[in-house]
C-alpha cells in the first residue's frame, strides 16, 4: 500500500473484482496497485484488498478494491462485498472458455446482491498467452454490449491495459456520481465521507472528502 | 500412483537454486537473518532440542507403540509438552498419534489407493489448477509435475471423491500440503480425514461444505469474543465497519497456514490438532491483545492492512503462544456456539454431532 500524502482525494470509489478462479484477478490488482505481477502467486482465500489514488477527469480519486475469491462455494463470504459497491471489474481468462461462460453466472450473481447502478467492466485477461487464445474479442466484445457492459483485453503479465481499465471503470462511476451530485447539491465539495465509507450512488450528497491526519506508519 | 496428468497448468515456477530456510521455503532475496547467535547460545539450543527429543521418544515409545499408554496415565504432561512445540523431527508421526489418522489408517487398509487410482472427481480441474498456487515458494511444491505437486494432488483428488459433499475447495490445498511436509500422501489424507470428519474432536467439514456454515459460525463467535476481550478494539473495529470476514476467514478455513510464518503455523498445529479449533481463536485474539495498542489508532485502511501484516515480534511463537493460552474461551465459545444456532435457527451443521469415520460407521 501507498504511503504519505495518498491520504488526500476528492472521491472514494468502492470497486470489486470477480470472476472464476485462476482468471488473474489478484495480480490484476497488485499490476493496478504496486505495479507488481507474481509469478509465484497463492489463491486468494476470502477477500483481499487494496487501494490506489488517481487522477481521474481531473480529480483526485481513491480506488478502494476488494478482490474476492472465484470459487463458488466463497460466494457465501464474498458476496457481502458487493453491497456498496460503485463498480465490479468481472474477469475472464481468455485461455479458457469455460471462465467466459461462466460471465453469465457471475452478472446473475451482482444483479442478486450487489446495487442495481452498479457500473460493471468485462475484462478479458491474459492475452500475453497469444497461441492459447480461445475466446475472441469479438464474442466477448458482442457480449458486452448486448448486456451493456464495458469491454476491454488486458495482460496483468506485461501490463497491458491495466491501468486503461482502471481508468475506464473509474471516470465512468465518476460520471455517474458528479451527475447525481450535481443535480442535487450545490456544493458537493462541502460534503465530505470519512475514509474506509463508501459513496453508494444513490445517495445524494457525500462526494468529496480530504483527509490530512494520521501519517502512515508502514 | 500418479498417472493423472497434470498437464493444464499455468505458469510453473522452475525449480530454483535459491538458499531455502530449514523448513524448505525459498527466502526472499533480501533476507537479512536478523539475529544471529552466537555459537554457545546455538550449541545450548542443540543440547535442549537432544534432550526434548529424548524426552518425547520415551514417551511415545517405538513406532507409538507406547502412546495410549501414556496419554491415558498423564493427559497433562502430554498438553504441556505439546504446548511447547513437538520436536520437528517427530512431528509427523505425533500429529498423526494425537489426531486420531493412525488408527483411521489401520481401519482402512487399501482405501487410500482405490480412491486415487480409480475413482475419478467432478473436481480434478479445479485441484490441478490450485496446485501450482499452494505454498509456491516451498521447494517441495515448486517443481512442476515433481513429487510435491503429485502428492498434493493425489491427497486432494482422493479427499474429493471420499467426500463428493465438500469435494474439494481451495484452502484445503494448504492443510494438505502442510501435512505432506510432515508424512507421506497416505497418512495426510487419513489426517485431513480426521479433522474434516471429527476424529477427535469437533468435525470441521463445515469450513468447506456449501455456504461455508462453519466459517460463518466461526466469525460470528470470533466477534463476539473480540467485543468481550478487548472491547475497546471492539468498538474500534465497529466505528471503522471492520468485521473479521476481513482478515480471519483465512485464519479459520487454513488453520494458520496460509499466510503466517511457517516455524509459528506448525507450533499452532501441534496444539490444534490435540487441543482442538480453540487455539485458533486463542491465537486471533493474542494477535490483536499483542498489537492492541497500534490498532485502537489505525483508520480502516490502515487497520486492514495491518490486520494483514502483524510485524514480525508478534509471530513470534515464545510470546504469542504463552499469550494465547492464557486467554480462556472454552466455555463462552460454547454459548456463543448456541447463541449462534439460535439465531440462525437450526445451527450450522446437524451432522457435525455425529461423525461418520469410515470403519466406525460398519
Amino acid at each position: 500500500m501507498g504511503r504519505g500524502a495518498e491520504e488526500e482525494y476528492d472521491y472514494l470509489f468502492k470497486v470489486v473484482l470477480i470472476g472464476d478462479s485462476g482468471v488473474g484477478k489478484s495480480n490484476l490488482l497488485s499490476r493496478f496497485t504496486r505495479n507488481e505481477f507474481c509469478l509465484e502467486s497463492k489463491s486468494t482465500i476470502g477477500v483481499e484488498f487494496a487501494t490506489r489514488t488517481l487522477e481521474v477527469e481531473g480529480r483526485s480519486v481513491k480506488a478502494q478494491i476488494w478482490d474476492t475469491a472465484g470459487q463458488e462455494r466463497y460466494r457465501a463470504i464474498t458476496s457481502a462485498y458487493y453491497r456498496g459497491a460503485l463498480g465490479a471489474l468481472l474477469v475472464y481468462d481468455v485461455t479458457k472458455p469455460t471462465t467466459f461462460e461462466n460471465v453469465t453466472r457471475w452478472l446473475k450473481e451482482l444483479r442478486d446482491h450487489a446495487d442495481a447502478n452498479i457500473v460493471i467492466m468485462l475484462i478479458g485477461n491474459k492475452t500475453d498467452l497469444k497461441h492459447l487464445r480461445a475466446v475472441a474479442t469479438e464474442d466477448a466484445q458482442g457480449y458486452a454490449e448486448k448486456e451493456g457492459l464495458s469491454f476491454i483485453e488486458t495482460s496483468a503479465l506485461e501490463a497491458t491495459n491495466v491501468e486503461k481499465a482502471f481508468q475506464t471503470i473509474l471516470s465512468e462511476i465518476y460520471r455517474i456520481i458528479s451527475k447525481k451530485s450535481l443535480s442535487s447539491t450545490p456544493h458537493p465539495s462541502s460534503a465530505t465521507v470519512k475514509e474506509g465509507k463508501t459513496i453508494t450512488v444513490g445517495e445524494s450528497q457525500s462526494t468529496t472528502t480530504t483527509t490530512s491526519c494520521c501519517s502512515s506508519s508502514s | 500412483m500418479e498417472k493423472k496428468r497434470l498437464d493444464d497448468y499455468e505458469q510453473g515456477p522452475v525449480p530454483s537454486p535459491r538458499a531455502v530456510d530449514r523448513f524448505g521455503f525459498v527466502k526472499p532475496d533480501n533476507t537479512s537473518d536478523g539475529l544471529i547467535k552466537s555459537r554457545s547460545a546455538y550449541e545450548y539450543e542443540r543440547y535442549k532440542e537432544e534432550r526434548r527429543v529424548r524426552k518425547w521418544r520415551k514417551m511415545i515409545g517405538v513406532g507409538g507403540s507406547d502412546w495410549k499408554h501414556y496419554l491415558r496415565r498423564k493427559p497433562h504432561v502430554v498438553k504441556r509438552r505439546i504446548r511447547k512445540g513437538i520436536p520437528d523431527c517427530l512431528r509427523g508421526l505425533v500429529w498423526q498419534l494425537i489426531s486420531g489418522s493412525r488408527d483411521l489408517l489401520l481401519m482402512n487398509p487399501g482405501v487410500y489407493e482405490q480412491l486415487v487410482i480409480y475413482e475419478t472427481s467432478a473436481s480434478e480441474l479445479d485441484i490441478i489448477r490450485d496446485i501450482s498456487r499452494t505454498f509456491p515458494s516451498h521447494v517441495f511444491f515448486q517443481q512442476r509435475h515433481g513429487p510435491g505437486q503429485r502428492s498434493l494432488y493425489n491427497v486432494l483428488k482422493a479427499y474429493s471423491v471420499f467426500d463428493r459433499n465438500v469435494g474439494y475447495v481451495q484452502g484445503m490445498g494448504f492443510l494438505a500440503g502442510l501435512l505432506l511436509l510432515y508424512m507421506s500422501e497416505e497418512d495426510a489424507f487419513w489426517l485431513l480425514v480426521a479433522l474434516l470428519k471429527g476424529a477427535v474432536h469437533a468435525p470441521m467439514e463445515g469450513l468447506y461444505l456449501a455456504g461455508l456454515p462453519l466459517v460463518q459460525q466461526y466469525l460470528f463467535q470470533f466477534e463476539c469474543l473480540v467485543r468481550e476481550h478487548l472491547p475497546k478494539l471492539g468498538e474500534h473495529f465497529s466505528n471503522e465497519m471492520i468485521n473479521p470476514s476481513m482478515y480471519a476467514s483465512q485464519w479459520f478455513i487454513t488453520v494458520f497456514s496460509y499466510s503466517f510464518p511457517f516455524h509459528l503455523a506448525l507450533r499452532i498445529w501441534d496444539v490444534f490438532l490435540y487441543e482442538g479449533v480453540k487455539i485458533v481463536f486463542k491465537v486471533g485474539l493474542a494477535l490483536l491483545k499483542y498489537c492492541h495498542d497500534d490498532l485502537v489508532k489505525l483508520p480502516f485502511e490502515k487497520l486492514i492492512h495491518a490486520l494483514k501484516n502483524f510485524p514480525g515480534n508478534a509471530m513470534n511463537p515464545d510470546t504469542l503462544l504463552p499469550l494465547a493460552y492464557s486467554i480462556k474461551i472454552s466455555k463462552r465459545l460454547e454459548e456463543l456456539k448456541q447463541e449462534y444456532e439460535k439465531k440462525t435457527g437450526k445451527g450450522a451443521r446437524e451432522l457435525s454431532e455425529k461423525p461418520m469415520l469410515p470403519g466406525e460407521s460398519n
